[in-house]
């Protein structure tokens, strides 16, 4: 993941390359440092740079770092021709390579040749077993066939080797979730929490899965991780903080016609220092909008 | 709706516009939004959709987002579709279409959804090329900075 300073940064470089105030081969670099996904702009800049002789021998030994980083990103692009292109140059150079062979295979998956591309990477997982990136792509490409209980299975296997892998957690998350299995969503945000507290992220998407579920155990309990979020944000969580206030509705109903100790989990003061907040932040930020807010959190009122 | 029972949907441009622009926004996962619309007044069995509302590109299934944004939208609007399903095969018809020819969406059986204004392929086409979907802004971006607006009111000026 990564921190605002870190997004900040990128920004202002993808700003600067885009207008041609030069930083290329720095922006590159930080992509490939932060690994976020910015194929088109990758590929349209480092093909300007591996197009020009003098600016490619200029980068030394990172040239072949260059022609790995555009490969992937002209695939992202569905750029099929410049990948190949760029594949055959790091083939010539780095002939029976397992780091060219993964991006090969890669192609094959671009092309959509799935069964080409799990040989391939079958046959590179005999050489290294604990391959991470392998065992992701075989999760891809269950992802890419339209086959989400196949890429559950991988990802439970891959996780329970590499169970410090928030990232594989995070996905098999989302995959739960895409599928409507809350319950196993739930799961993975509790392993989640559980190794790293104090990440909002992780409340948030916690709390809310626990109030798709519902049912009133659950509706409490994703207040209290709304709770958590607000207070790990220091109160800058706009979805936390609707989050409470539907929570506060959605338990307000349940207990109607429920004993008083029920009623009392109600929290009407934690409702409606929410709803305060929400309305500061809009009638700041948002004024157009403070009055469809206030009619939506009245309505949320009951 | 009584009759023949399938029922047809005519799209207005800037619904359609707006649809295709958001999913181009966010390539890589997802959206579903809601089409506003009315029973047209001239023949029972097809749906006038005037409007499209881009809700989200991230945890479709999540419900607190998705009430929220239920909630905020206009009681004004007259009939509200909520078709996150329906969104799919009208993207993937056009996403699968890696060159950038625009089929009108009809020709897919299973959605029946017919484009009001067949202009609306040319707009799009000028549109994509100035890369106007950078300007779309969904109802997930404005959870995460209230001042954006998910109704998109200066998109088409």
């Amino acid at each position: 993941m990564v921190t605002k300073t870190e997004e900040t940064e990128l920004n202002q470089l993808e700003n600067q390359v885009e207008n041609g105030g030069g930083g290329v081969w720095e922006y590159l670099c930080l992509v490939r440092k932060l690994k976020v996904r910015r194929s088109e702009l990758v590929l349209k800049h480092g093909l300007s740079i591996l197009n020009d002789p003098g600016k490619r021998s200029a980068l030394g030994p990172d040239e072949w770092t260059l022609y790995e980083q555009v490969a992937i990103a002209a695939m992202d692009c569905q750029s099929l021709a410049v990948a190949q292109n760029c594949i055959k140059v790091l083939q010539k150079k780095f002939p029976e390579s397992k780091r060219v062979g993964k991006i090969e295979a890669l192609l094959l998956e671009a092309k959509g040749m799935w069964e080409e591309a799990e040989k391939a990477y079958s046959i590179l997982l005999e050489d290294n077993p604990l391959d991470q990136v392998i065992h992701k792509r075989k999760v891809a490409m269950a992802k890419a066939q339209g086959k989400p209980s196949l890429a559950i299975e991988h990802l439970n296997k891959y996780l329970e080797v590499f169970m410090a892998d928030h990232d594989a957690w995070r996905e098999l998350a989302e995959i739960y979730v895409s599928l409507q299995m809350y319950k196993q969503a739930a799961f993975c945000y509790e392993e989640l929490i559980l190794s790293q507290p104090t990440l909002p992220l992780y409340h948030l998407a916690y709390a809310e899965v626990l109030y798709t579920i519902g049912g009133h155990e659950n509706l409490i309990a994703a207040r209290k991780y709304y709770a958590s979020t607000i207070d790990l944000t220091g109160g800058k969580s706009t979805r936390a903080l609707l989050g409470i206030c539907l929570c506060g509705s959605a338990i307000a109903q349940l207990s109607k016609g429920r004993n008083k100790e029920d009623k009392d989990m109600a929290a009407p003061e934690l409702q409606s220092l929410a709803a305060t907040a929400l309305e500061k932040e809009y009638k700041q930020k948002a004024p157009a909008k403070l009055n469809l807010l206030s009619s939506a959190l009245r309505s949320l009122k009951l | 709706m009584g009759g023949n029972g399938e029922l047809k949907y005519e799209i207005s441009q800037n619904a359609y516009i707006k649809l295709v622009l958001h999913s181009l926004r966010h390539k890589t996962a997802a959206v579903n939004g809601v089409l506003v619309g009315r029973i047209s007044a001239k023949d029972e069995g097809v749906v006038e959709i005037s409007d499209s509302v881009p809700l989200f590109h991230s945890n479709l299934a999540l419900l607190p987002p998705l009430e929220i944004s239920l909630i905020m939208l206009n009681n004004k609007k007259l009939e509200a579709l909520s078709k996150g399903k329906h969104r799919s095969p009208v993207m993937q018809l056009c996403v699968k279409d890696a060159s950038k020819n625009w089929r009108v969406v009809g020709t897919d059986g299973g959605s029946k959804l017919l484009l009001k204004e067949p202009s609306a392929n040319v707009v799009l086409s000028d549109y994509i090329s100035s890369e106007k979907w950078k300007d779309v802004t969904d109802f997930d971006d404005h959870l995460d900075d209230v001042t954006k607006d998910w109704l998109n009111p200066g998109l088409f000026n």
